[in-house]
């Protein structure tokens, strides 16, 4: 089963800053939990990144606005712990 | 003789007027207000500014810099909130994402760069240095460009460049010096 359709089994937040981190953190200012939700819901194979750093680069939004992120880190240290990562 | 140093001891001779070179100009309504208020900005206005962004209608790859670009330049005279904040947001999000669309509106920036500078208002001048460093470093050659029009952007900084604080001031007038003669 793909992991877009499994729910999270269990849910913490983030402690310390990291790529992935950062990617999550910009999912859920869109109003996602993670990749996997933005391309269910979206209905997308890929996400637009910025090569040099990988991070995300574009999001459209559920109401179909679109956000756009920065190549470098947005995330500040005060941010971190309001990051959930969900675990599948 | 002794008469005009008795005159000078009694009448004491004031200097020159005030010019007023640091004074502050009044703020005049700026054409990306008017836009603003009509709601001509892809731009949703009532999006919940807490992760500090705005929300684009439309894609920014897809918008008409030549149309867009100069108005917001235009919102960097405004001083409160949300003008300032969306016209800020706004050039860096289109600067961060435009690639090769912005050189070529170069020319159409000057006027609200130079408008926004002859305000005299540290805050719009600290915003606009920081907004010129982006777009310098935004797409190839926008250092360059910037080159004949450093006699209308100029002026006002040399006359706060001595002001202690003034480091992004600075910056870009070594800056401008670099790309012009090196």
């Amino acid at each position: 089963m793909a992991k877009a359709d499994i729910k999270p089994k269990s849910i913490h937040h983030a402690k310390k800053w990291s790529d992935d981190v950062e990617n999550l953190y910009r999912f859920q200012q869109a109003g996602y939990r993670d990749e996997f939700e933005y391309k269910q819901v979206k209905k997308v194979d890929m996400v637009e990144c910025w090569p040099e750093t990988g991070f995300v680069k574009k999001l459209q939004r559920r109401d179909n606005t679109f956000y756009y992120y920065d190549k470098q880190r947005e995330c500040e240290d005060k941010e971190v712990h309001k990051v959930k990562v969900y675990v599948y | 003789m002794g008469f005009f140093v008795l005159f000078g001891f009694v009448f004491k001779v004031r200097g020159p007027p005030i010019a007023g070179a640091f004074k502050e100009r009044p703020t005049k309504p700026t054409a990306f207000r008017k836009f603003y208020e009509r709601g001509d900005f892809p731009i949703a206005l009532e999006h919940d500014t807490k992760g500090n962004k705005i929300a684009w209608k439309v894609e920014i790859e897809k918008l008409d810099y030549h149309y867009y670009l100069p108005l917001f330049f235009d919102g960097l005279c405004e001083m409160t909130f949300p003008y300032e904040f969306f016209a800020r947001q706004g050039i860096h999000d289109m600067l961060e994402h435009g690639g090769n669309k912005i050189l070529p509106v170069i020319p159409q920036l000057i006027i609200p760069i130079k408008n926004a500078l002859s305000l005299r208002n540290r805050q719009v001048i600290c915003i606009t240095l920081k907004v010129l460093q982006h777009l310098v470093v935004s797409a190839d050659m926008v250092g360059e460009a910037l080159v004949p029009y450093y006699r209308q952007i100029l002026p006002v900084l040399n006359i706060f460049k001595n002001m202690n604080g003034c480091t992004e001031m600075n910056n870009f007038i070594y800056y401008s010096l670099h790309v012009q003669f090196i």
